[in-house]
């Protein structure tokens, strides 16, 4: 408690409070503007860890990460463009009950939802963290390794449509990875002496989330203006405010665990809740027509997972989303190595960053209920301002991390290979993981093997390690039933299916 | 759409009119997963044992991520000579329907281009300004007062944020002196 | 011969529409409405919805108005606006002006002012009622 007081204390400094509405605000703001996402924002922003503390950017972080979770709901509502995967079911129903006349209610139970989940959400983060802490200080490197190769497994297998792509970009992800000297030789460096220190990961970042993706919306603009629905004050009456409770609650329960899980993301959850309350509602008829509890739900699902998603990021360094992934990047250029050891040795600094997302998760109801009008009107920014603004920020990022022109030309060359992997559909996240958890792969497997003195037997030597190839097994049997009977029924191309997923 | 309901006997639905679409972009994707996977092993095999208190030679990482990305790149391709189509991404702002804008795009990379090659030249306060009005103007914009304004603004506002504030040089070129 | 009226949906673009139906009543000739976007963002208020257009169609067609409504995506909307004219032959055409500062219209242009002095026949501007 005292931990979580200092943290409180460190929060709510006029500085950090300071960062935490920048965030706050950016965090909506681009979750609002089209074709910008959190994670990309958070990529964009990493030169400012090179002088501001860790505390403030990753308060700053924080608050981007929750901020960027509501402003994809608001343009689903208003639009019915679900600009990120987890706020596609929000348009489901939150866009009927714009178009009905709703859409200040609808804005105002995603608002208020997304505050309850962030709330219980971090308040089971902060009663988990102190308990998992000790325990995995405890891994072995065995363990850990396999922890890690599940959690790229699992990343890689469940989330997207196809896996064949899934595991191309794990691998391309791990080859980037073995850029930089080894064993005191070069590897992978092509004679570049700018390589042997492997390649940034910054530049990695900025390069896939940002270049890349730009790159691609620009070479597909919409060009017809979408139609808006007016919006004023976001409320609801007393019978809105009955029939969401439930579902945020609900919400809340399906999205932290599947948050925490290594493969979470808030893909499965927000599906889960909008199932749910369809199934329990009072209103059945009004599903599909505009249900105020398939906004509820869904909305808070997304965002108990995001503070679900830090619960594996803090204690074991795996990032499950494209947003944690970056943050873990900038935790890795304060040279911070979430992992492990990491709570244990840098107390306050994690309590001040559970203590933020309190704040975060308070300045984002304060502000973001007032601040509806305005953060439609950011949607008629002229595009060419928004993508040269991007191509901009991606370069000067790329460029201050190790300020050589060397890096804006691998930052050109990895932008044209985001691009390519969404021309071909192959997904972005395992690409990064794999960059990320690849050296620490090695790391891990080569620590497992000197203390052995090169038995392989040791990986399999911990119960810990046991569990997590049990699991991958388990889902590579679950992926292969569902292979045969998708192939059985006549058509071929259903690969996923969510209830099999869940499996 | 899937005939869960037809009897169980009855013959395999014929799909004369589902032609086979073969996606041949996919094949330089598969092709490039190859070359790189061999440029991985390859690389492997040119990387000394290690030092003998190594359990784990650098290379083995090589081998293994090298040989999968090979056996990645034979699934792709054969996955794509059986009608398999890339889903491309989709996006709040993106329109899938009138295929890739080529010109565009080419014109993006180019403006990148020229920033790469100049920025320690002529500086960031110059290629920035290049980079931003050029990418506007790639995009539609045709606001020349407007465009240079905010370009300007931009690249010389962050020149001096990222001195002053972050305390990282960004190269002042030609106009070092004056600013 | 027709009048042609550059239609946003605000009380600028309302009263030009007025303007333009007692115009197209008082000379007994067609109206043609233009509302034309550039499509550079994601929403553009100035961009009627397909409804709207409906709506005032359906309306002006209720007065016995021959109409005609140019509801499209162009590159430059006051060209647009003057190429109508040009293709319908326009007998004049109607924009709503608002004020706005020197710098406003260095920066954002005008598509009102660009109609003005471009057109090759007469234009009626005019302003919502005070």
């Amino acid at each position: 408690m005292d931990l979580l007081l200092d943290g409180f204390a460190t929060a709510l400094t006029p500085s950090n409070l300071l960062f935490a509405v920048v965030g706050v605000l950016l965090g909506t703001a681009v979750g609002v503007l089209p074709g910008i996402g959190p994670a990309m924002t958070v990529a964009l922003l990493l030169p400012v860890t090179y002088s501001v503390p860790a505390d403030s950017a990753l308060i700053m972080f924080a608050g981007i990460y929750y901020g960027g979770m509501y402003g994809g709901s608001t343009t689903s509502i208003l639009l019915n463009t679900p600009g990120e995967s987890s706020s596609v079911i929000t348009a489901l129903e939150g866009n009927k009950m714009a178009k009905n006349g709703r859409a200040a209610q609808a804005l105002a139970t995603a608002a208020i939802g997304s505050f309850v989940a962030g709330t219980i959400g971090t308040v089971l983060l902060i009663v988990l963290a102190p308990t998992v802490g000790p325990l995995v200080v405890q891994l072995g490197a065995p363990s850990y390794f396999a922890i890690m190769l599940l959690a790229l497994f699992a990343v890689t297998v469940v989330l997207g449509a196809s896996k064949l792509r899934g595991f191309i970009a794990l691998f391309l992800g791990l080859a980037i990875g073995l850029v930089g000297m080894t064993s005191g030789q070069p590897r992978m460096t092509f004679g570049f002496a700018e390589l042997s220190d492997g390649i940034e990961i910054v530049v990695v970042a900025v390069a896939i989330f940002a270049l890349g993706e730009a790159l691609w919306v620009a070479a597909h603009l919409r060009r017809k203006p979408l139609e808006i629905i007016p919006v004023g004050q976001p409320w609801m009456s007393k019978a809105d405010w009955g029939r969401s409770w439930k579902p945020w609650l609900r919400g809340t329960a399906f999205g932290f665990p599947f948050g925490a899980l290594p493969a979470g993301g808030a893909e499965v959850p927000t599906f889960l809740s909008y199932v749910t309350e369809r199934r329990l509602s009072k209103h059945p008829e009004e599903f599909g027509k505009g249900a105020i509890e398939g906004v509820a739900g869904p909305e808070a699902a997304n965002n108990a997972s995001a503070a679900g998603t830090l619960l594996p990021m803090l204690a074991l360094g795996l990032p499950t989303t494209a947003t944690a992934a970056v943050i873990l990047v900038a935790f890795e250029s304060y040279g911070l190595q979430p992992g492990p050891q990491f709570m244990a040795q840098n107390e306050a600094l994690v309590w001040a960053l559970l203590a933020s997302l309190f704040v975060a998760n308070t300045l984002l109801l304060v502000l973001n209920l007032p601040l509806a009008p305005v953060w439609a009107k950011l949607l008629q920014i002229p595009r060419p301002y928004l993508y040269a603004g991007i191509l901009f920020f991606a370069t000067l990022g790329a460029y201050a991390a190790g300020t050589s022109s060397f890096d804006l030309g691998l930052l050109l060359v990895l932008g044209v290979l985001g691009f390519a992997m969404r021309r071909f559909g192959v997904p972005v996240l395992p690409l990064i993981i794999g960059v990320i958890l690849g050296p620490r792969l090695e790391e891990q497997l080569s620590e497992a093997l000197e203390i052995s003195r090169g038995d392989y037997g040791t990986l399999v030597g911990e119960p810990v390690a046991i569990a997590a190839y049990v699991v991958m097994a388990a889902l590579l049997v679950g992926l292969v039933v569902a292979r045969v009977r998708s192939s059985r029924s006549t058509t071929p191309t259903s690969v996923t299916e969510k209830d099999e997923v869940n499996a | 759409m899937s005939q869960q309901h037809a009897a169980p006997a009855a013959p395999p639905a014929p799909e004369p009119t589902r032609h086979r679409v073969v996606d041949t972009a996919q094949y330089a994707m598969a092709a490039f997963l190859a070359v790189a996977g061999a440029y991985v092993v390859y690389n492997g095999t040119q990387l000394r044992g290690g030092m003998s208190a190594d359990f784990l030679p650098p290379s083995t990482f090589a081998y293994v991520v090298g040989g999968v990305l090979l056996v990645l790149a034979v699934l792709l391709a054969v996955a794509t000579a059986r009608g398999d189509v890339a889903e491309a991404e989709e996006g709040e702002d993106v329109d899938l329907s009138s295929g890739t804008d080529v010109r565009t795009l080419g014109l993006l990379v180019a403006v990148l281009c020229v920033n790469v090659f100049l920025i320690e030249i002529l500086g960031w306060a110059i290629t920035g300004a290049i980079l931003f009005t050029g990418a506007a103007w790639v995009l539609g914009s045709r606001h020349w007062v407007r465009d240079i304004a905010l370009g300007v603004a931009l690249s010389v506002g962050t020149f001096y944020a990222f001195y002053v504030g972050l305390g990282v040089p960004l190269p002042a070129g030609i106009l070092n002196g004056v600013l | 011969m027709s009048i042609v009226v550059a239609y946003t949906p605000d009380a600028y673009g309302q009263a030009a529409l007025d303007h333009g139906a007692a115009e197209a009543v008082r000379r007994d000739t067609a109206l043609v409405v233009v509302n034309a976007t550039k499509g550079d963002a994601l929403v553009d208020p100035r961009y009627a919805h397909d409804d709207q257009i409906a709506a005032i169609t359906s309306d002006l067609e209720a007065r016995g108005l021959d109409v005609t409504v140019r509801h499209e995506v162009v590159p430059d909307v006051a060209q647009a606006v003057l190429e109508v004219a040009q293709e319908t032959d326009a007998a004049l055409v109607v924009v709503g002006v608002r004020h706005r500062s020197p710098v406003g219209k260095a920066l954002m242009g005008s598509v009102g002012q660009r109609i003005l002095l471009d057109a090759r026949c007469p234009v009626l501007a005019v302003k919502p009622d005070a």
